[in-house]
């Protein structure tokens, strides 16, 4: 698979869609200004283990780079004791802040370096990126994925996290607007008038509207009642989607568990907030796809099957 | 059993819904915890609860439960009666506590 087909594949995933270069880069990175020796740099790359230093100037601007390959050539010049300034990189690569996942990929497999040093707008250095960063930050992706598949016929080959068919068009769309609990279900109401026009039994109608309401009260208790639902109904099977901007779900774990809620006691009050929501649905589903994290916006993707009735 | 019953029964008032001689309950689910509600997904059962808010009638509504009984004599405020007439579910109200509406409707047969 070339790297072009697995970045479309990620893509297809739709995991590392909220992963940008500030999430990904280790923000403790070693530098050395313009004046310093190169006998310094090459002290500094074998202590930290590192094959390349960043050289930024008095106010932390990236000015150039010295990697390991320099550092040769300059042992065999005998030019140890000269600044890092007249052997370094002045013609860096680098990656911006809020540069996407796709984007650091490539830059990878276009540039062939070990490390791409990350800059500010003001082209100030705020961290670096190896290989061992992306690697770390596609393991971290999986802890902010939930999957629980009742069919079990997953496997690797077809296995898309989240649907596709969402990024063109849904059957049914509906704007989650709520202040408070008080809109709360009007939009899985209308989903449930929608699928029964749709002409679906009325059993698997009922399971997906108790869980598209489940996950609105959940957009108005968690995400300031910000969000959207839509469904894809087509051949017996009912694919609803909900999503909000955040604040996220820290642990999923967790908020799987029954009786897990971080909900305030005025919810409580209302009937909700006893966590049972996520559990609810992972109930009534025959797919369930959580995508989330602290900071960042949720998608839950629900599946129900008719011919299960 | 019919929901003519259960007004006579725990001494109910209807203020939402008409024609209850014809609409039949086999089973009752009394809690004020909607997700618990929820989970039960069964659509022939009467909901008892001491909620007011608009979710009890969503929650009915999303599990096709024909009736609520709301206990302890709550005041229901009017967009909640609303709304159980606009979505078609009966609204019931008793001054019986839900232990004591629960109770007299088990002893005459209305199963959990």
């Amino acid at each position: 698979m070339s790297l072009e087909q697995s970045v479309e594949a990620l893509r297809y995933l739709g995991l590392f869609s909220s992963l940008d270069a500030s999430s990904v880069m280790s923000t403790a990175a070693h530098a050395l200004h313009p004046e310093d020796r190169v006998a310094a740099a090459r002290t500094l790359m074998r202590e930290k283990s590192i094959s390349g230093v960043p050289i930024v100037d008095a106010d932390f601007r990236l000015v150039g780079l010295i990697s390991v390959s320099k550092i040769i050539e300059a042992l065999a010049d005998g030019r140890l004791a000269d600044s890092v300034d007249s052997v370094m990189t002045r013609h860096v690569i680098v990656l911006h802040l809020h540069d996407t996942f796709e984007e650091i990929l490539s830059c990878f497999e276009r540039f062939k370096f070990g490390r791409f040093p990350v800059i500010e707008e003001d082209g100030k250095l705020v961290g670096m990126i190896t290989d061992t960063d992306v690697l770390s930050a596609i393991i971290r992706s999986f802890y902010s994925v939930y999957v629980h598949d009742q069919r079990r016929t997953m496997t690797l080959g077809s296995f898309s996290a989240l649907s596709k068919e969402f990024e063109n068009s849904a059957d049914f769309v509906h704007d989650i607007s709520s202040t408070g609990l008080e809109n709360a279900g009007e939009g899985s109401a209308r989903l449930k008038a929608f699928l029964q026009g749709k002409g679906f039994g009325e059993s698997v109608v009922r399971r997906a509207s108790v869980c598209a309401y489940e996950a609105e009260i959940n957009v108005c208790i968690h995400a300031g009642g910000q969000g959207s639902l839509r469904a894809i109904a087509r051949d017996g099977e009912i694919i609803v989607r909900v999503e909000d901007k955040g604040p996220g779900i820290e642990n999923i774990d967790l908020a799987m568990k029954e009786g897990w809620s971080t909900a305030t006691d005025a919810i409580r009050e209302l009937g909700f907030g006893a966590g049972m929501g996520l559990p609810n649905i992972r109930r009534f589903s025959d797919h369930l796809v959580i995508i989330s994290g602290k900071d960042k916006p949720t998608k839950v993707e629900m599946i129900f099957l008719a011919d299960k009735e | 059993m019919k929901l003519s019953e259960v007004l006579e029964i725990t001494g109910a008032t209807c203020i939402a819904g008409e024609r209850l001689e014809d609409i039949e309950v086999n089973h009752a689910f009394a809690s004020d915890l909607m997700s618990d509600v929820l989970a039960m997904s069964r659509p022939d059962t009467l909901l008892i609860t001491g909620l007011t808010t608009p979710q009890i009638i969503r929650t009915a509504q999303m599990l096709d439960l024909p009736a609520i009984l709301v206990v302890r004599g709550k005041n229901v405020p009017r967009d909640v009666t609303d709304l159980a007439r606009a979505t078609g579910i009966v609204l019931l109200s008793t001054h019986d506590i839900m232990y004591v509406a629960s109770g007299k409707l088990y002893a005459r047969g209305l199963s959990g």
